[in-house]
């Protein structure tokens, strides 16, 4: 975990560099949404594909699949109250 | 943004099932990462063009940690609820939820206990993950931005990170990923914990 963190964290400090020093054009900032966006549908394909090819989790999801979709709604839900539960804490009201 | 995101799984997962050869699936963790790293660097670009950003998270100071926080104990929390309607005991829907979607590692940490167990943690945190994806967006544009960490837990710092990125602002960004390295974290210690209750 830890290379990965530092992986990441060396990226996303490199396109902040390259965002906040470099000269992006106007039109390459217009296009930088739709660039991310194009990007992200398609790294959650290849997630799919690698879900869809693995069969081991195909046959689990048939089997347990309601218990764990009961599960992560649960987990998300009250994930999701729990943060708007300390929100008003942490941003002191200002929050969108 | 929420259907395109449900449509690019089921396109992947299908072509997975169907079309796609075997010999595909070595490959998928490589392209991956690959595609990772560059959504990494524009959510890190749109970090820099914002640069006021830095000033609004230093004046939120310490109290950014509640943010995982409260996501650590509320996933507990409604796994545990979740247990009592699936029948399950505290200690074995707690795990699952302490997984916080790292459903890899979460998987491994229960494997000595139970298989069973193992392979739920598995797949509700895979489907965890999944539901994140989806509703990510809709939850930044009718609840908030914070809130939008939330269903992320422990990815927001890796996988969940471009989706929370591109429904809310760069300011929420720093936040999810701070939020992910701690919900990440707490993996390893969280869920033996809880199995031992």
């Amino acid at each position: 975990m830890g290379t990965r963190l530092i992986m990441y964290l060396a990226v996303i400090m490199l396109g902040a560099l390259v965002g906040a020093r470099a000269s992006l054009g106007d039109q390459l900032k217009k296009r930088l949404g739709s660039i991310q966006t194009a990007c992200l549908l398609l790294l959650l394909g290849v997630m799919g594909v690698k879900i869809g090819m693995d069969q081991g989790v195909i046959d689990s999801f048939l089997q347990i699949g309601y218990r764990a979709v009961v599960m992560s709604i649960f987990t998300i839900s009250f994930s999701i109250l729990g943060v708007l539960l300390v929100k008003r804490f942490v941003t002191g009201g200002s929050a969108k | 943004m929420t259907l395109r995101i449900l449509l690019a799984v089921a396109v992947g997962a299908l072509m997975g099932m169907f079309i796609l050869p075997q010999g595909a699936l070595a490959y998928t963790d490589l392209v991956i990462d690959i595609g990772l790293m560059l959504l990494l660097f524009f959510v890190g670009i749109d970090i820099g063009l914002n640069r006021s950003v830095f000033g609004r998270i230093k004046a939120i100071g310490f109290r950014i940690l509640f943010i995982p926080l409260a996501i650590i104990i509320g996933s507990i929390a409604g796994s545990a609820v979740a247990g009592i309607v699936l029948g399950m005991p505290f200690n074995e829907a707690g795990a699952i939820g302490a997984g916080l979607g790292w459903y890899t590692l979460s998987s491994i940490l229960v494997a000595n206990y139970s298989s069973q167990l193992s392979a739920m943690a598995f797949i509700a945190n895979v489907t965890r993950e999944l539901i994140a994806f989806i509703i990510i967006p809709t939850v930044a544009k009718k609840l908030g931005f914070l809130e939008a960490i939330a269903p992320a837990g422990a990815t927001a710092m890796d996988t969940g990170l471009p989706i929370v990125s591109r429904s809310t602002d760069p300011e929420t960004a720093i936040i999810a990923f701070i939020s992910g390295v701690i919900c990440t974290s707490a993996v390893p210690v969280l869920v033996p914990l809880i199995l031992n209750l």
